[in-house]
């Protein structure tokens, strides 16, 4: 397998394709398998990095311990939905996700103006791409779900059981109503996500792609 | 956007659609960006939604595990273990098994010396000369009970008042005569003295003494909320249930 992957990679690098998995990709995999041994090297190998980063920059262990579960489950999350192919060392990608996140939190946190460096300076251009896009997920993820609670409790229930009942017939049985009513009911419960969504996408320009 | 849209969007999505149809949706996508982008936001939500419940139970167990894991590198270094000698471990069980004892204890049911507290008594305060009632206060108040005892029995056969029957009784349930001081208590719990209340509270004491716990809660649950000692008394309740 991991010849396999050495030989695709090897073969997509010499026909010059842009994005190449890097090996590291095993770190991502281990995440969302919720491999325990994989986590626990991560801890070993990267962690320890970020918390003496956070540590420096007017933070505790307490702090970086958070930070660093926030980026995991961040991971995870994007891990499980999207293809999340990682294109440079998982140790330059870690490290940039943490520390951003810290950075964020430090300005979000203080009224006295701490002036952060915004831009990416991490010597891995395609590390820098890979954060931006996290950080994109992330912040789509958070998007989504505050839409989602603007919904009525209605549409909340109902696309709640949607996706968590294997079929719209047990939806349809378990509130007691018709299957053609639950299934109109939920395409028109995402179809007012969706407009939501377009219209908050109009005024801040979230996406940038 | 209207509601025809989203339905079509659905219908597209759960492949329900006639070939036909299909081909003009998908017509219709390249022509109109405004549709095409609310499908692919469509799209995009219904991922998110189907991430977020329908794989709730496998993320719950990614935190729990990554909490799990981040304690144990969180975790403080253990101090230095030094290796002790056999038999000191049979000396830190011993003192484990007395702290353990104790703490159990403080857990137990209320006891009467929890809450055994008999107030001093003053007769000589109103003047009185009378001679055994002075050295009745003394033995009262040294705690000779026995002494004291004795003393108001004398005193008795002439002043019958609630205050020296109270203390009486008193003395009595501390010397651990009962049935006599559950005698006296009662006769005042029946009467209309300001010793009242205070001998109800004394036979709970007394019930407490021979744990008879339900008695002493019934008892308890008789004294007025304007009672001076009501402290004590929600005190032991609480102790009771």
């Amino acid at each position: 397998m991991v010849f396999s992957l050495f030989l695709v990679f090897s073969v997509k690098s010499f026909f010059m394709t842009p994005t190449t998995v890097h090996p590291d990709q095993m770190y991502i995999e281990g995440l969302a398998n919720n491999d325990s041994a994989i986590i626990h090297a991560i801890y070993k190998k990267f962690v320890p990095k970020v918390v003496h980063y956070i540590k420096n920059n007017s933070g505790d262990e307490d702090k970086a311990q958070d930070v660093i579960q926030e980026v995991m489950i961040l991971l995870f999350n994007q891990a499980k939905s999207e293809q999340l192919r990682l294109t440079c060392p998982f140790d330059a990608y870690f490290f940039l996700l943490c520390k951003r996140k810290w950075l964020n939190e430090l300005k979000k946190h203080s009224n006295k103006g701490v002036t952060i460096k915004e831009e990416l300076t991490s010597i891995h251009e395609s590390a820098d791409e890979m954060v931006l896009q996290t950080e994109h997920f992330d912040k789509k993820q958070q998007l989504y779900d505050a839409m989602f609670q603007k919904l009525g409790e209605k549409c909340q229930e109902l696309l709640k059981l949607s996706f968590a009942l294997s079929s719209m017939e047990e939806v349809a049985e378990k509130l007691a109503v018709t299957y053609g009513y639950v299934r109109k009911k939920k395409s028109l419960c995402i179809g007012q996500l969706t407009q939501w969504i377009q219209e908050t996408n109009r005024f801040k320009s979230i996406k940038n792609t | 956007m209207n509601e025809e849209h989203f339905l079509e969007f659905d219908e597209y999505l759960q492949d329900e659609m006639a070939v036909a149809d299909k081909l003009a949706f998908e017509q219709q996508l390249e022509e109109q960006p405004d549709l095409a982008m609310a499908f692919e936001t469509y799209k995009e939500l219904q991922l998110h939604l189907k991430n977020k419940f329908g794989q709730a139970d496998e993320l719950n167990a990614f935190k729990k595990n990554l909490k799990g894991i981040s304690k144990e590198h969180f975790r403080k270094p253990k101090p230095k273990v030094i290796a002790l000698k056999p038999w000191y471990y049979a000396v830190a069980a011993s003192v484990a098994v007395l702290f353990g004892l104790f703490f159990l204890n403080q857990n137990s049911n209320p006891t009467f010396e929890d809450y055994n507290q008999p107030e001093m008594v003053f007769f000589t305060e109103r003047g009185d000369a009378d001679a055994n009632l002075k050295l009745a206060q003394d033995a009262f108040n040294a705690k000779r009970y026995k002494e004291a005892i004795s003393l108001f029995e004398t005193i008795l056969e002439a002043d019958k008042s609630a205050e020296i029957q109270y203390f009486y009784g008193v003395a009595l349930l501390e010397e651990n005569k009962l049935p006599e001081a559950e005698v006296v208590f009662t006769s005042l719990e029946k009467g209309n003295s300001i010793y009242k209340n205070k001998a109800i509270w004394s036979l709970a004491l007394s019930k407490l003494k021979q744990k008879d716990y339900k008695a002493c809660k019934e008892l308890l649950l008789m004294i007025p909320e304007d009672y001076e000692g009501n402290d004590q008394v929600d005190a032991l309740l609480n102790d009771l249930d």
